[in-house]
């Protein structure tokens, strides 16, 4: 870390939510607690499924959620929100209408009172994790799903080493490690996310992971590296934000 | 006819109809009952599940227990100092 954050400055407050599910149905549940938001965080991370089906309609109760929240907002997409082919559009609408950043194998800096705070974010893929993951190998079908994740794993940790700043941050929304899945099927844990995440988050002094996708899974987890994992699906922080502060 | 079919077709549906879309609910067979359990954005949404899961799956005696995701603001940070 170039330039690394100074003990004695103030921490680094950080919101994040992922799997919010927005639709007409629930637009206005967030506002309440998002008001208290300014007075306790610096930056809101979306950790993906932000919509039910990826519809410009739904983005567009995203952008009326969680645009002007008095801090910035920094998001990436969920599996939901490819359902209907319409990510380009969902995109448009969560950054023009809401002032919402969206990753997808890229990164951005946010001033904040505390130090210049980096944030690299992809989506993710699923592939499961060391000594029990798929392979590289055999049908296209197969093949194609690996590589979909190691060419987004690359991406994330090239974002990652490349941001300039004091303190990182990576954004997923399928998971990086085990970990944070517990209490979800094993069966399941190859759609839920991959190693070669937490593998890319390793690759630079990452301070902090944070991801979603998994709703019955548990919040706290760590890389092999030793960097904290922070899965904040909706459903498994029962609340509408959670804080993290980093020194 | 309640069996591992009917747990599987139940879990497509959560998620595949286009209603519904969702992946975090929980199908459990327990005697001959088929359990839904988990949590969901909404009442509409919980109401939606059992009124489509009834429709299609009308011999299969059900047990719902869906709870709606709290949205309160956080009452305490986690440091991580
Ligand atoms: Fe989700
Ligand atoms: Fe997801």
């Amino acid at each position: 870390m170039n330039d690394p954050h100074d003990p004695l400055d103030p921490p680094i407050r950080i919101a994040a939510v992922g799997d919010v599910h927005m639709d007409q149905d629930v637009l206005g549940r967030f506002r309440p607690a998002l008001a208290q938001l300014p007075e306790q965080a610096d930056v809101l991370l979306l950790a993906g499924d932000l919509t039910r089906h990826g519809t410009e309609a739904e983005a567009r109760c995203v952008a009326e959620e969680f645009g002007d929240v008095g801090v910035p907002v920094v998001a990436v997409l969920g599996n939901h929100d490819y359902q209907c082919d319409q990510v380009d559009k969902v995109v448009d609408v969560l950054a023009n209408e809401g002032g919402i950043t969206v990753l997808e194998g890229d990164s951005t800096v946010v001033d904040t009172p505390a130090c210049r705070l980096g944030i690299a974010g992809a989506k993710g893929f699923g592939g499961g994790f060391a000594g029990r993951c798929a392979s590289e190998f055999g049908e296209p079908e197969m093949k194609a799903f690996i590589r979909t994740t190691s060419t987004v794993a690359d991406r994330l940790g090239v974002a990652l080493r490349d941001l300039d700043c004091d303190v990182r941050i990576a954004l997923t929304h399928y998971a990086p490690v085990a970990d944070t899945l517990a209490g979800e099927p094993l069966e399941i844990y190859p759609f839920l996310g991959s190693y070669l995440l937490g593998q890319a988050i390793d690759s630079a002094p990452t301070a902090l992971a944070v991801h979603g996708h998994a709703h019955r899974g548990t919040e706290r987890g760590a890389t092999p590296g030793g960097v904290r994992v922070r899965n904040v699906a909706h459903p498994v922080i029962r609340q509408a934000y959670s804080v993290y502060r980093l020194g | 006819m309640i069996d591992e079919y009917a747990e599987a077709a139940v879990q497509r549906l959560l998620t595949e109809h286009a209603g519904l879309a969702e992946q975090g609910i929980t199908v459990i067979l327990r005697e001959r009952t088929m359990v839904l359990y988990g949590e969901v954005e909404s009442t509409a949404r919980r109401d939606e599940i059992v009124r489509l899961v009834e429709e299609n799956f009308p011999d299969i005696p059900l047990h719902v227990d869906i709870g709606i995701t709290r949205a309160t603001p956080p009452s305490e940070a986690e440091d991580l100092l």
